[in-house]
């Protein structure tokens, strides 16, 4: 602090030779002038002075007979006129300065995080397609409306945030991790979806009706009139509860109905049967340690490969790393640099091993079971049985599962029931 | 003999006054004059309370104080800054001393 002090005042720094050069400094010090980094070199002193100071030394050099020279004038006092004659540097310094601020209003690059099943491409697309693409005036992203955009256009995105940081625009999403399609539980969202649609567009309620085969294990009934019990067989499409509650006359005859969403969790007990396959021979890729390396400059979307000859290889993969180059933390610049590699490979065709068939089918199976249970699905019994059929590996999977079964139907009326009638005699 | 008896004399007020000082439990700093050295480690050295500077090279710093002579003995001895109240050294210092009179 102290230093930038003195730099904006500005200081000397001198060189003091003579008589008594200890004189001098004692009466610097009576007169109040500040003196500082005082060395010795033996014949002559060397020490800082400020301006001020110096402009009274006069009559102390005069008393002690000491001799003064100047060595280096230093401070933004002395800095401003050296500058004021260097007009292009100064034109050039202001130019660059203003060149930066502008470069500054652009969007030099775009993160995405969170994405899993949408991927950059697809996002990049969308991007472009709504007029936000690398180059951009960072003015002209309404962020609103493209976070709004985003959860309209895709589905599973349930979150969106999007910042602007220096000159790089940071959008995060959040997918729904339940995914959407199929699955007895995975639909809870879509199910009260449909059941509220069914509620509006159908006044007479809805029946729940099996989706698949099986023998109802567990039935608990919230709203209709079950229609089978437990350790009933119930083929698909079989109504399980009915929505139409009958209203009995004295005599025990139906009088009408009253028409409710059928509403029960039903859990059903049912084999499941999944194959999967597995080829004889596969094709296995083995780099041979030959590759190219090559440099990646680019400025934009435009890129330039530097590389000593051609790849040659007849197969080979590119495996390229680029880096976008950026001021400090924040500000990002259209200019790329990366480094990539050619590396060449050999095709060469494999048989599965015994242990190798094993090994990839326990995976699959795992994969399925896993899935099975994230939808809720509990697995009671399971048989697996690996054969070679048909010059393929082959794996049969016998499932006994317990689900939870029932999609709302709405229900279609008797003719010769008018709704009206039927709703008027309830009101009574 | 005359110029003894006169030292003798101003030693002897100089005496009183140390008593008087001490007895009121002033600060000796400002009362009787007395220099303040604050030593960091061997490389610091913080001075206050001194007329000047006597002599000044890499080897010797030699300060006037009010009541006495301090010599600092070192090595590659400069002097960071320099002003009415303080000053302050830097280099290897290897031995203070003071000489009275």
């Amino acid at each position: 602090m102290l230093q930038f002090i003195q730099y904006l005042k500005g200081y000397v720094c001198i060189r003091v030779w003579g008589y008594s050069p200890e004189r001098f400094m004692n009466l610097c010090s009576n007169h109040d002038i500040f003196l500082w980094n005082i060395e010795n070199h033996g014949e002559y002193y060397t020490m800082c002075i400020t301006v001020g100071g110096f402009r009274r030394l006069k009559s102390i050099v005069k008393k002690t007979g000491t001799r003064v020279a100047i060595q280096k004038r230093c401070g933004l006092p002395f800095f401003v006129p050296k500058m004021k004659r260097r007009k292009i540097f100064l034109i050039g310094l202001a130019g660059s300065l203003i060149f930066w601020m502008w470069m500054s209003t652009f969007i030099w690059a775009v993160d995405l995080k969170g994405n899993y099943s949408v991927s950059n491409d697809v996002f990049m697309d969308f991007l472009k397609e709504n007029h936000v693409y690398v180059g951009m005036k960072r003015e002209k992203v309404d962020i609103e409306s493209l976070e709004k955009k985003i959860r309209q256009d895709f589905d599973i995105v349930t979150w969106t945030s999007a910042k602007i940081d220096g000159t790089r625009l940071e959008i995060q999403i959040k997918e729904n991790e339940v995914g959407t399609g199929g699955g007895a539980e995975a639909g809870t969202g879509t199910g009260t979806a449909e059941k509220e649609e069914n509620k509006a567009g159908n006044e007479f309620g809805s029946d729940l009706i099996a989706e698949e085969d099986g023998v109802i294990v567990r039935m608990v009934t919230r709203k209709g009139v079950p229609k089978v019990t437990v350790n009933a067989e119930v083929k698909k499409g079989d109504i399980l509860v009915a929505g139409g509650v009958p209203i009995y006359n004295e005599d025990a005859t139906v009088k009408g109905y009253q028409y409710y969403d059928a509403d029960a969790d039903v859990y059903l007990a049912r084999s499941l049967k999944k194959t999967e396959a597995l080829p004889l021979n596969y094709e296995q890729k083995e780099y041979t340690g030959r590759e190219k390396k090559e440099i990646i400059l680019g400025v934009m979307e435009k890129e330039a490969v530097l590389r000593i000859g051609k790849v040659k290889y007849e197969n080979y993969d590119k495996v390229t790393d680029k880096k976008q180059m950026k001021l400090l933390d924040n500000f990002y610049l259209p200019l790329y640099y990366g480094t990539g590699a050619n590396r060449e490979y050999v095709i060469t065709d494999k048989v599965y091993t015994k242990e190798e068939v094993k090994s990839i089918f326990s995976e699959k199976l795992m994969k399925i079971v896993n899935g099975l249970e994230e939808k809720g699905v509990q697995i009671i019994k399971k048989d697996v049985t690996i054969n070679k059929i048909n010059k393929k590996w082959q794996m049969d999977m016998h499932f006994q599962i317990v689900e939870k079964t029932g999609k709302n139907v709405p229900i279609v009326p008797e003719a010769d029931v008018p709704a009206e009638e039927a709703q008027e005699e309830i009101n009574e | 003999m005359m110029r003894e008896k006169k030292q003798t004399g101003k030693q002897k007020l100089e005496r009183k006054k140390e008593i008087i000082v001490e007895s009121l439990k002033l600060p000796k700093d400002s009362m009787l004059g007395a220099s303040i050295v604050t030593v960091t480690g061997s490389t610091d050295a913080f001075v206050e309370n001194y007329r000047g500077i006597l002599e000044y090279t890499p080897e010797t710093i030699i300060l006037q104080g009010k009541t006495c002579q301090i010599s600092i003995v070192g090595k590659r001895l400069s002097i960071d800054y320099y002003t009415n109240e303080d000053m302050k050294i830097s280099g290897r210092i290897e031995m203070i001393r003071y000489h009275n009179g």
